[in-house]
C-alpha cells in the first residue's frame, strides 16, 4: 500500500518543516516586528506633526497621503529584511539539503528538478508572507487611530514587496545551488545586491543605458510600487528574473549531470531571459493605483493630452545630476510617458553634474517639437510643461480640477510600541519553542 | 557510450517496482559496462564492469579509497560518470531513469536532521513511493521502535545508520545499494542487521552492499565485486574468487576469504 498523498505534497510538507526548524527564519520573524515598529511609529509621529502644523492645505496634500507618509516608510522595513535576512532563509532551504546529504536521497526520487526548487520557493514565500504580518497589523492599527486606508494603493505596495521577496528567494536558491557552501552563497547574494546598488549609482550619475537599466533593479522596482505605480514591464521583468533564478537553481541541483552540460544549459537560460527581458521593456501599460494620483496628471489634463496624435519630442539640456532634471522627470516626464507612448525624450549634456555647463548658452533649455512646431521653456513643473505642450498643440488648457488634499491625522501611535517591541517578539519566541518541539 | 546518450535513447524505460517477482530471482537485474570517473587528474573509477543478479546480496569489497562510494554515486545517477553504461534487460538505463531501478543509501549522512525518525520513515513511504505495509516490519527488524520520536540529528552514529537502513529498506526500487551498512554498529547489531538484510533479500530484493570489513562481507553476501584503485579485480562467489586468485598466483586456492582478497587486490 502506497501513501495516498502525492509526492509533491510530501515535498512541500518536508520543505515547510525544514523552514520551521531553521533558525534563519525565526530570526527573520523576530527582527521584523521591531523593524516595522520603528518605521511605523516614526512615520505616524511625522504624519501627526505635519497634520497638526499645516492642516489640510493643498500644498502639502501629497505629504499627507498615507501611502507616502505612512505605508512607504513602514513597509520599507520589509525591503531591509528582504535584502539582509530573507536570502539566508532561502539559502538554508537549499544548502541544508546539500550539507546534510538529504539532497543525495531526494535526487533519487525522479521528480523534476524545477518542481523540486519550486516547492522550496513556495515555502520560502509562504514564510515571507508570515513575516509580513507585523506590517499588515500596522494597517489595522492605523485604522484603529481613525486613519484612512485606500485599498488599491496598499495592495500595490504589498504586491511590490511580495515580488521583491520573490526576486530575493530566486537569487538565494540560485546561488545556493551553484555553490557548495552556504557562506559562499550568502556572499554571492549580497554581492549581487550591492551590484544592483552600483547600477543605481551609475544610473544616477551617468544617465543613458545605465539609467534605463537601473529602473529595473529591485530597489527601483519597490520605489515604483511605493508610489502606487504598477508598470507591466516591471512586473514582467521581475517575473522573468524569478523564473530565471529558479531555473538556474534547478539546473545546478542536478548533481548527476556533467558540469559542462549545466554550464551550457545555464547560458541558454540566461540568453532566453535576456531576450524576454528586452521584449518586456516594450510593454508600456501601467496603472496608477495611488489615491493622490501621484503618477498621473489630472483626469482633465489626461483627456486633453490624449487628443494629441502627433509624436512629441522633448530635448532637455540638463545634466544627469542637475536637480532640475530630476524634478522634470518626476513631476512631468514620467507622467507623460505613461500617457503618450510615442513620446521621445532626448537628454543633452556634456557632463554628469552640469556645474561647468551652467554658463554655456542653451544649458537648462527644454525644447518641445510637435507637429512641425517647436517651443522652448525652462520650466520643470508639470504645469509649465503642460502649458508649453498645449500651446504647441493649439489646445485650450482644461479647467483645473480639485486636487487631492490628503488625509491629515494628528494622533500619536498609541499601543504600537507594545505590539511591535514586546508582544510580537514574545509571540514569536513562544511560538518558535512550541512549534519546533511539536514538529519533532 | 556515455550514459547521457542513454538518457536520450531510452526515455521510456521503467522497471517494475515489484522487486519480489520470483521469476526474476537469479536472472541478471542489471550490468555495468566500462564505467569510468575522473576527478581532475585522478582516476577514481577505470573501466568498471560487472553484473548484478536479481535477488542476490552482492558485496562491493575494497580498501578505503578504492572508489566504492564513487561507484555507487555514479550508479545512482547523483554523480556524473565520464563513460560507461548501465543496462537492464538488454537496454541502457540513463542516469535519469536509474531511480526506477535502484536506490542508494550513502554513508555518513544525516538527512532532515531536525525531523523525527517516525516522520522520516513516513516521508520515505510518501515521497519515494515506498510500501507502507513494510513499515512496522522494518521498525522491528532494525530495532527503531525506541528511536521513533527522536530527531535523526540527535542519534548516535549506529542509531543513525539503522535509521538510514530503514529508509533504504522502505524504498520501492528492485535494487538497494547501501554504502557501509555495518559502519558504526556493534557486533550484536551487525549480526542482527545482517540477518535483517538477508531476510529482506529473501523477499526477492537485490542488495548491493559496499563493505570494507571482509568478515562482515563474507557473512552476508552471496557474491562479491572486488574493487581496488578504481578497478574491478574480481567478481564472483568466494570459491570462484579463490580459483581466480590461485590462477593468478599459480598456487592452490586459498581457503580464507581475506587471503583471497589480498591476493586479488
Amino acid at each position: 500500500m502506497h501513501s495516498p498523498r502525492p509526492a509533491f505534497l510530501w515535498l512541500l510538507d518536508k520543505e515547510w518543516r525544514e523552514l520551521v526548524v531553521s533558525k534563519a527564519w525565526w530570526v527573520l520573524l523576530l527582527a521584523i516586528g521591531p523593524l516595522v515598529g520603528v518605521s511605523f511609529i516614526s512615520a505616524v509621529h511625522t504624519y501627526a506633526e505635519v497634520s497638526g502644523l499645516n492642516g489640510t492645505a493643498a500644498g502639502v496634500g501629497e505629504a499627507l497621503s498615507p501611502l507616502i507618509g505612512v505605508w512607504a516608510p513602514t513597509f520599507s522595513a520589509l525591503e531591509l529584511a528582504a535584502v539582509f535576512l530573507l536570502p539566508f532563509v532561502a539559502i538554508r532551504l537549499v544548502s541544508g539539503d546539500r550539507q546534510s546529504g538529504a539532497l543525495k536521497l531526494e535526487l533519487q526520487q525522479g521528480m523534476g528538478s524545477f518542481v523540486r526548487i519550486a516547492a522550496k520557493a513556495i515555502v520560502a514565500l509562504a514564510g515571507w508572507l508570515l513575516a509580513m504580518l507585523p506590517a499588515l497589523s500596522a494597517i489595522l492599527l492605523w485604522k484603529s487611530y481613525g486613519g484612512s486606508v485606500y485599498g488599491p494603493e496598499l495592495v500595490t505596495l504589498i504586491g511590490g514587496h511580495v515580488l521583491n521577496a520573490g526576486l530575493t528567494i530566486a537569487l538565494g536558491v540560485a546561488t545556493a545551488s551553484l555553490t557548495e557552501h552556504p557562506s559562499t552563497a550568502a556572499i554571492l547574494t549580497l554581492s549581487f545586491t550591492v551590484g544592483t546598488w552600483v547600477i543605481n549609482f551609475f544610473g544616477a550619475v551617468q544617465g543613458g543605458w545605465w539609467e534605463r537599466v537601473s529602473g529595473y533593479t529591485p530597489a527601483a522596482m519597490v520605489a515604483e510600487f511605493q508610489h502606487g505605480l504598477v508598470r507591466l514591464s516591471t512586473v514582467l521583468i521581475a517575473a522573468i528574473l524569478i523564473v530565471t533564478g529558479l531555473g538556474l537553481a534547478a539546473i545546478w541541483l542536478r548533481l548527476g549531470v556533467a558540469v559542462s552540460s549545466r554550464v551550457c544549459e545555464s547560458a541558454a537560460v540566461g540568453l532566453l531571459a535576456a531576450v524576454a527581458i528586452f521584449a518586456s521593456t516594450f510593454a508600456t501599460a501601467s496603472w496608477d493605483t495611488s489615491e493622490s494620483r501621484s503618477n498621473s496628471f489630472s483626469e482633465a489634463d489626461e483627456r486633453a493630452l490624449r487628443t494629441i496624435q502627433a509624436p512629441l519630442r522633448i530635448e532637455v539640456h540638463l545634466a544627469v545630476e542637475d536637480p532640475r532634471r530630476l524634478d522634470l522627470e518626476h513631476r512631468a516626464l514620467s507622467k507623460l510617458r505613461r500617457l503618450m507612448p510615442k513620446l521621445q525624450v532626448d537628454y543633452v549634456s556634456a557632463t554628469s553634474i552640469g556645474l561647468f555647463e551652467q554658463t554655456k548658452a542653451g544649458y537648462g533649455e527644454i525644447w518641445y517639437f510637435l507637429g512641425g512646431h517647436s517651443a522652448m521653456s525652462r520650466v520643470t513643473t508639470s504645469e509649465g510643461v503642460l502649458e508649453t505642450i498645449y500651446s504647441l498643440a493649439g489646445i485650450t488648457p482644461p479647467k483645473e480640477e480639485e486636487t487631492f488634499r490628503g488625509h491629515p491625522l494628528a494622533v500619536p501611535p498609541k499601543g504600537a510600541g507594545a505590539i511591535f517591541y514586546v508582544l510580537w517578539p514574545v509571540l514569536i519566541s513562544v511560538s518558535g519553542i512550541i512549534i519546533r518541539k511539536r514538529l519533532k | 557510450m556515455n550514459e547521457n546518450d542513454a538518457d536520450n535513447q531510452i526515455p521510456s524505460y521503467s522497471i517494475s517496482t515489484a522487486w519480489g517477482r520470483a521469476n526474476l530471482v537469479g536472472n541478471m537485474l542489471f550490468e555495468v559496462d566500462g564505467l569510468s570517473k575522473r576527478f581532475g587528474g585522478i582516476a577514481a573509477l577505470s573501466d568498471v564492469s560487472f553484473h548484478v543478479r536479481a535477488g542476490e546480496v552482492l558485496g562491493l569489497i575494497g580498501p578505503n579509497g578504492a572508489g566504492k562510494s564513487t561507484l555507487f554515486e555514479c550508479l545512482a545517477g547523483i554523480l556524473h560518470s565520464d563513460n560507461g553504461t548501465v543496462r537492464a534487460e538488454g537496454l541502457p538505463v540513463g542516469a535519469q531513469q536509474r531511480s526506477s531501478l535502484l536506490f542508494y543509501v550513502p554513508d555518513g549522512i544525516a538527512p532532515w536532521s531536525a525531523q523525527s525518525v517516525r516522520w522520516i520513515l513516513d516521508f520515505t513511504i510518501g515521497f519515494f513511493g515506498g510500501c507502507a505495509a513494510l513499515r512496522d516490519e522494518v521498525i522491528e527488524q532494525l530495532d527503531l521502535g525506541s528511536l521513533l520520536r527522536q530527531p535523526i540529528g540527535t542519534l548516535s552514529k549506529g542509531q543513525r545508520k539503522r535509521a538510514l537502513l530503514g529508509i533504504g529498506l522502505l524504498t520501492p526500487q528492485p535494487a538497494l545499494l547501501i554504502d557501509e551498512p555495518f559502519d558504526g554498529l556493534d557486533l550484536r547489531q551487525s549480526r542482527d542487521i545482517a540477518a535483517g538484510l538477508r531476510a529482506h533479500a529473501a523477499g526477492g530484493r537485490t542488495l548491493f552492499l559496499s563493505i570494507h570489513q571482509i568478515g562482515d562481507a563474507a557473512r552476508i553476501c552471496d557474491r562479491f565485486v572486488l574493487l581496488s584503485n578504481g578497478r574491478v579485480c574480481g567478481e564472483g562467489t568466494v570459491e570462484e574468487l579463490a580459483v581466480l586468485a590461485a590462477a593468478r598466483d599459480m598456487s592452490t586456492p586459498h581457503q580464507n576469504f581475506e587471503e583471497v582478497f589480498l591476493a586479488l587486490t
